[in-house]
């Protein structure tokens, strides 16, 4: 599903002849496929904190070709610049200097990786300089080319650099599952999770249910999970149903048409699942809908049906999920927020509202979740390649495509992915956290 | 009456020739005048061995819609020994006109039931020439009997009616007795009869007279479209009676007013049981369902 | 039960058993005890598409594409891909040469397992609910754990044969072998015989219409105009309320753009069907009473319902919503008069609930099929006949009365529609559903009855009970 343009300009005459006009010339990324490596390619692990060790072992362990100093001209995989010891902004030129020139090593499709600590909490030199990580990053992750990505892992205190969803992040930062994740932060919150005992089936075993998986990103959600081992169940409005079926029946799995906006929603997800397949683990609320027009014209319809089905339904679920004793084992959510819920879009103030409530509404059900070791986190999708998005008209859909540091669209899967992340054992020390897939859209965050 | 031995014929009389000769003795007669003499001929006529063919045999039993068995259906049999009867209505000394006849009434006996592998010795006679209110009628009595054998397997007695012509030495008939009225009660069917109903009809029963085949063929014998071959009608309703009447039963159709095609027809059928539940007899009765004018009616019984 | 029912039935039953002694009575004697060991049939669910009318969006799909998507959607909601299902057995009355193998071809279609059997079945309009009962026992007996039952109808995609007089020449010119015989053959062929033949529903042996003929039966049993037009009136809004409520939400997968029978009309009034002229019965002696409103349109569907064991649907974590109990066929002689055409459920029903031991009052659900308004009422009127209750049903009066509250109470085929033979599992999936919600009445599990009256004067009836 790589656009037109994209596959133009990646090879032969068309690579050229973009590059003499000065067009932008999107890469190909590379994409998570079962069996495939974590990454291909020696990884640089630049730093010297005991963090940096740990981690550059960990790597080892994962049979990659780790190296704790450059070699010159050698074609880099990946470099993770651990900087979870730093305590004021003069601590930060020595590694990140260091590892500079090998940016120019970095393959196609390569990644850089910062692992630094959380600001909160800290010494204002200290916070300083690791809010300068931020800073940092983001930019770099702007210089890289060719499909690199750029993102960091943020440490909470008393979080080291290999707990378990460390590690999990860090391994979906170096995979090909992060191809459209680009200068974003996850943070650590917690030691919590458990890494995969098969790292191509990290959901082996758990129960998912995916609302709005009839088609579209949905879709995808449904068919990553059920590929990292998942049996899901798929929901979404009747009227959708035969799509939905067509998918159940690819994912082997089981549909339920139901219209989540419904005050038993809740109940019957929770009914059908345990019913089913015995347990519930993992709650993805994708279903959402967009009734765009300017607030000047906004009516109660569009708002109150956008709130409705977009947050007022994941709360009432979540309230009812909270209240199961079927959701009581490390369980997982996952919402679809969008980047309109951070940067805001003309003409979307019902559906920005209702996403950034969806993030708001990830903060604080976070610690709520937390007793039972669960997690909940959003993902905001930037412009992704779906159905939807190939109905905006094709100059306003040129331009939304190109406008990021990757410039292209990302695909369904790549959402998928990030959720399939979130959902993970691995993952559960995150929690309340918003992972942007936009191939660092220019506007927002 | 006649009760002498019949004249065996060498052959099956051709239908077509029959009514070839037919015509040309209705010329004869319009130019002639009436042979003399009132009477019957006093034999009958006979054909023995008898062959159904199968082909024929299955291609009736489909038109009515009845199965096709080995069974010869009871209006099948009636076609075959038609031609027969015919040859004796064209004898030189029958008093009364063979074209233009019209056939009143119908009852057969299916005493036992007669197979398509059975050579057939079959026979018949003029019977009872007798006064109508408009005209001349008498019977035309047909027996068959499967060839060697005694017993009669099937018998049937076909009235018809010279319409207008009066011989000498019949009585005239009493007043004509004002036809019931009647009242079409609902349908247990109804026929859609194709224009093509009488072509279809000659096909399997070798009965090509021009009155059934086409408007023009009607027209040119006087009447205004072509008309339904009674015993067509007359055997969809005994196949319409069904597996209940058995092996043997006594069939009687009369008809009232010709079934112009095309046309639907409108039948009832009921049932008549005896206090055990045991069949006993279905009564039919035929009408146009536009005008309401009764066609025929008639029954099937137990014999 | 009703193997109790059954052992009682008549004399010629029993005494086979009592000529006890010899090892032939012996071997039976054993052969009735395995028998009593009988299993239950459980409704597990349903699927179908929505009711479509002829000539609109399924114009173009085929009976295999309609009864493959009602598969997957069942497939899709009970988790059976790549299952092996004990049998799956289907039907459709209007049928393609082509489609001999129809349901298996479905089958192979759809996302079940290839290696899962498949047979056609074919009873009119009680073919769907026939192939519940037939696989019903199937799995009572142990034959097969599970099973799915369905039908499918299109009258947009029927059947055209050609001629009869093209038929016959087609097939000699096949078995001619020299040239000259193959022209002596086609020379037979006559323009007319070039014009196709469009099927019909009227029955062979009568040449009457479905229509025609329940015009005889309402005018027979004096069923008013405006009592057609009252239970057309309940089943439009009873099936709309249905669908407000959510309760097709899981027995119905939408196709082709269609969520909903395009047949409903959740907006009818008592005055707009009132204000229809009347299509059959016109030349009758009666006034004409049948209209496009009371009567059921032509339609294009496809039903399915999950059947299983109890062990199969526990080891599958399946739902049991309700128990295949019984069933019932009658028919009657309507084409000597003696019956109506689709009056031989008013037969059924009355021999299945005395073999059943149980009266019209036990049952709390009671899913009479409309083919027509008039075929429901005339049922009933029938029923509610002395006469006919002692003289044709053997009876001391009447059978009973319906309570009317408890009838079709979430539509039936006058506003869904009725693609024939997808007409039973539409019923049988929704009542299922229903006595699954319903549980319990008085302490015993709540009763459903299902009547489908179907062409050639027969009938076919059953019972549930919920689970």
């Amino acid at each position: 599903m790589t656009d037109t343009y994209t596959r133009l300009v990646s090879k032969g005459l068309g690579r050229d002849v973009a590059k003499k006009l000065g067009l932008p010339q999107p890469a190909v990324l590379r994409r998570y496929e079962p069996g495939q490596p974590l990454i291909s390619g020696p990884v640089l692990v630049e730093g010297s904190s005991p963090g940096a060790d740990a981690l550059a072992a960990q790597l080892l362990e994962w049979d990659l070709d780790v190296r704790r100093h450059a070699v010159p001209k050698e074609r880099l995989g990946a470099i993770v610049l651990v900087l979870d010891d730093l305590e004021s902004p003069a601590d930060l030129e020595q590694p990140v200097l260091t590892a500079a020139p090998s940016l120019r090593d970095l393959a196609p499709n390569g990644r850089v990786v910062t692992v630094s600590r959380a600001s909160d909490g800290a010494t204002p030199a200290a916070a300083a300089v690791r809010q300068g990580v931020d800073g940092l990053l983001r930019s770099l992750a702007k210089e890289l080319r060719a499909g690199a990505t750029g993102n960091g892992i943020v440490l909470a205190e008393d979080v080291s650099a290999t707990s378990p969803a460390a590690l999990g992040a860090l391994s979906f930062f170096l995979s090909g599952r992060s191809a459209f994740v680009d200068g974003q932060f996850v943070r650590i919150g917690s030691t919590a999770g458990r890494l995969p005992a098969d790292a191509d089936k990290p959901l082996a075993g758990k129960v998912a249910v995916v609302t709005g998986a009839a088609r579209g990103i949905g879709a995808a959600i449904a068919r990553t999970l059920h590929r990292d081992g998942a049996t899901v169940v798929v929901v979404d409005i009747p009227t959708a149903g035969d799509h939905l079926a067509d998918v159940a029946n690819e994912v082997r799995g089981t549909a339920l048409q139901l219209d989540v906006s419904r005050d038993d929603a809740g109940q019957r997800i929770i009914d059908h699942a345990v019913g089913r397949h015995g347990h519930l683990d993992i709650v993805v609320h994708n279903a959402g809908i967009t009734r765009d027009k300017l607030l000047v014209n906004m009516d109660h319809g569009r708002w109150s049906s956008v709130i409705g089905v977009n947050i007022a339904a994941q709360l009432r679920i979540n309230e009812e999920l909270l209240a199961s004793e079927h959701f009581r084992s490390a369980p997982r959510i996952v919402s679809v927020a969008s980047t309109s819920g951070i940067a805001g879009n003309r003409g979307q103030t019902n559906y920005a509202a209702s996403k950034g409530g969806v993030i708001g509404m990830v903060r604080a059900t976070a610690p709520l979740l937390a007793e039972r070791g669960g997690s909940i986190n959003a993902v905001a999708p930037g412009f992704i390649e779906t159905e939807m998005t190939a109905r905006i008209p094709f100059a306003t859909r040129e331009v939304a495509r190109r406008l990021n540091s990757l410039q292209q669209g990302g695909r369904p899967e790549d959402v998928a992915e990030a959720i399939a992340f979130l959902a993970s054992d691995a993952a559960g020390g995150i929690s309340g956290e918003v992972l942007r897939v936009c191939g660092q859209n220019l506007v927002g965050a | 009456m006649n009760t002498g031995q019949p004249i065996i014929l060498g052959e099956m009389p051709s239908l077509s020739k029959l009514y070839v000769n037919a015509a040309a003795a209705a010329a004869r007669r319009r130019i002639l005048g009436s042979p003399a003499g009132a009477g019957l001929p006093s034999v009958g006529h006979e054909v023995r061995g008898v062959q159904a063919d199968v082909g024929n045999l299955t291609a009736y039993q489909h038109l009515i819609g009845e199965t096709a068995s080995d069974v010869l259906p009871a209006g099948f049999i009636h076609a075959l020994a038609f031609p027969v009867a015919m040859s004796v209505m064209n004898r030189d000394d029958f008093p009364l006109p063979l074209l233009g006849m019209i056939h009143l009434r119908n009852v057969v006996e299916q005493r036992s039931p007669v197979r398509f592998t059975e050579p057939l010795d079959i026979t018949a006679r003029a019977e009872a020439l007798r006064a109508h209110r408009s005209g001349t009628q008498l019977d035309l009595v047909a027996e068959v009997r499967v060839s060697g054998g005694e017993a009669v397997r099937w018998r049937g007695i076909s009235t018809y009616l010279a319409k207008g012509v009066f011989l000498p030495g019949i009585d005239k008939a009493s007043a004509s007795v004002r036809p019931e009225d009647f009242k079409a009660p609902d349908p247990t069917a109804v026929w859609q009869l194709g224009v093509d109903a009488g072509r279809a009809y000659a096909a399997v029963s070798g009965d090509f007279n021009p009155i059934h085949l086409s408007v023009l063929s009607a027209k040119a014998l006087g009447m205004r479209r072509s008309i339904a071959h009674g015993m067509y009608l007359a055997s969809r309703a005994l196949a319409d009676v069904g597996a209940a009447k058995g092996d043997s039963f006594r069939w009687d159709v009369t008809f009232e007013a010709p079934v112009f095609l095309p046309a639907p027809v409108g039948l009832d059928i009921s049932t008549v049981q005896t206090d055990g539940a045991a069949w006993l007899r279905s009564d039919y009765v035929a009408w146009n369902p536009r005008s309401g004018r009764k066609h025929f009616s008639g029954s099937v019984a137990a014999l | 039960m009703s193997v109790d029912g059954q052992s009682v039935t008549g004399p010629e039953e029993t005494t086979n058993v009592r000529a006890a002694g010899s090892p032939q009575s012996l071997r039976e004697a054993q052969s009735l005890r395995e028998a009593q060991a009988l299993r239950k049939a459980v409704v597990v669910g349903g699927n179908r598409i929505p009711f479509a009318r002829t000539g609109g969006a399924y114009t173009k799909s085929s009976n295999q594409d309609m009864l493959t998507a009602a598969l997957d959607g069942l497939i899709a909601r009970f988790g059976l891909q790549d299952e092996r299902i004990g049998e799956v057995a289907a039907g459709a009355v209007l049928k393609h040469s082509r489609d001999f193998n129809l349901t298996r071809e479905a089958v192979l279609g759809s996302a079940l397992s290839a290696e899962t059997p498949a047979y056609d079945l074919q009873q009119a309009c009680a073919t769907g609910l026939e192939t519940v009962l037939g696989l019903g026992n199937k799995i009572r007996l142990g034959q097969i754990q599970s099973a799915i039952a369905g039908g499918v109808d299109s009258a947009s995609d029927a059947p055209i044969a050609v001629s009869e007089g093209l038929r016959e020449v087609l097939l000699d010119l096949n078995r001619a072998k020299a040239l000259p015989q193959r022209l002596q053959i086609l020379a037979r062929l006559r323009p007319k015989d070039l014009a196709p033949d469009a099927p019909n529903t009227g029955e062979p042996r009568t040449g009457l219409s479905m229509g025609e003929h329940q015009a005889l039966t309402t005018a027979q049993w004096k069923i008013t105009r405006q009592a057609q037009d009252e239970l057309a009136y309940n089943s439009h809004r009873n099936l709309a309320a249905a669908y407000e409520a959510g309760f097709f939400d899981d027995l119905l997968t939408p196709y082709r753009g269609l969520s909903r029978d395009s047949n409903l009309r959740a907006d009818t009034t008592l005055e707009k069907l009132a204000s229809l002229k009347p299509v059959f019965g016109r030349n009758l002696g009666s006034e004409a009473t049948m209209t496009a409103g009371n009567s059921t349109p032509l339609t294009d569907g496809a039903s399915t319902v999950l059947l299983a064991s109890e062990e199969w649907a526990d080891q599958h974590g399946l739902p049991k919503l309700a128990t295949v109990l019984d069933g019932e066929a009658a028919a009657v002689d309507f084409v000597h008069g003696k019956d109506g055409l689709l009056m031989a459920p008013a037969f059924a029903v009355p021999r299945l609930l005395a073999r059943n031991g149980l009266t019209l009052d036990d049952i709390d659900f009671f899913e009479i099929h409309e083919a027509f308004a008039g075929t429901v009422l005339s049922t009933l009127a029938a029923w509610e006949d002395e006469e006919f209750g002692r003289t044709r049903l053997g009876l001391d009066g009447a059978f009973g009365k319906v309570d009317r509250a408890r009838l079709n109470v979430n539509g039936s085929s006058l506003a869904a529609g009725h693609p024939f033979a997808a007409t039973g599992g539409r019923i049988v999936a929704s009542l299922a559903k229903m006595l699954h919600a319903k549980g319990t009445v008085d302490g015993r599990p709540a009763l459903g009855l299902i009547s489908v009256c179907a062409a050639g004067g027969q009938g076919v009836v059953a019972l549930l009970e919920a689970h």
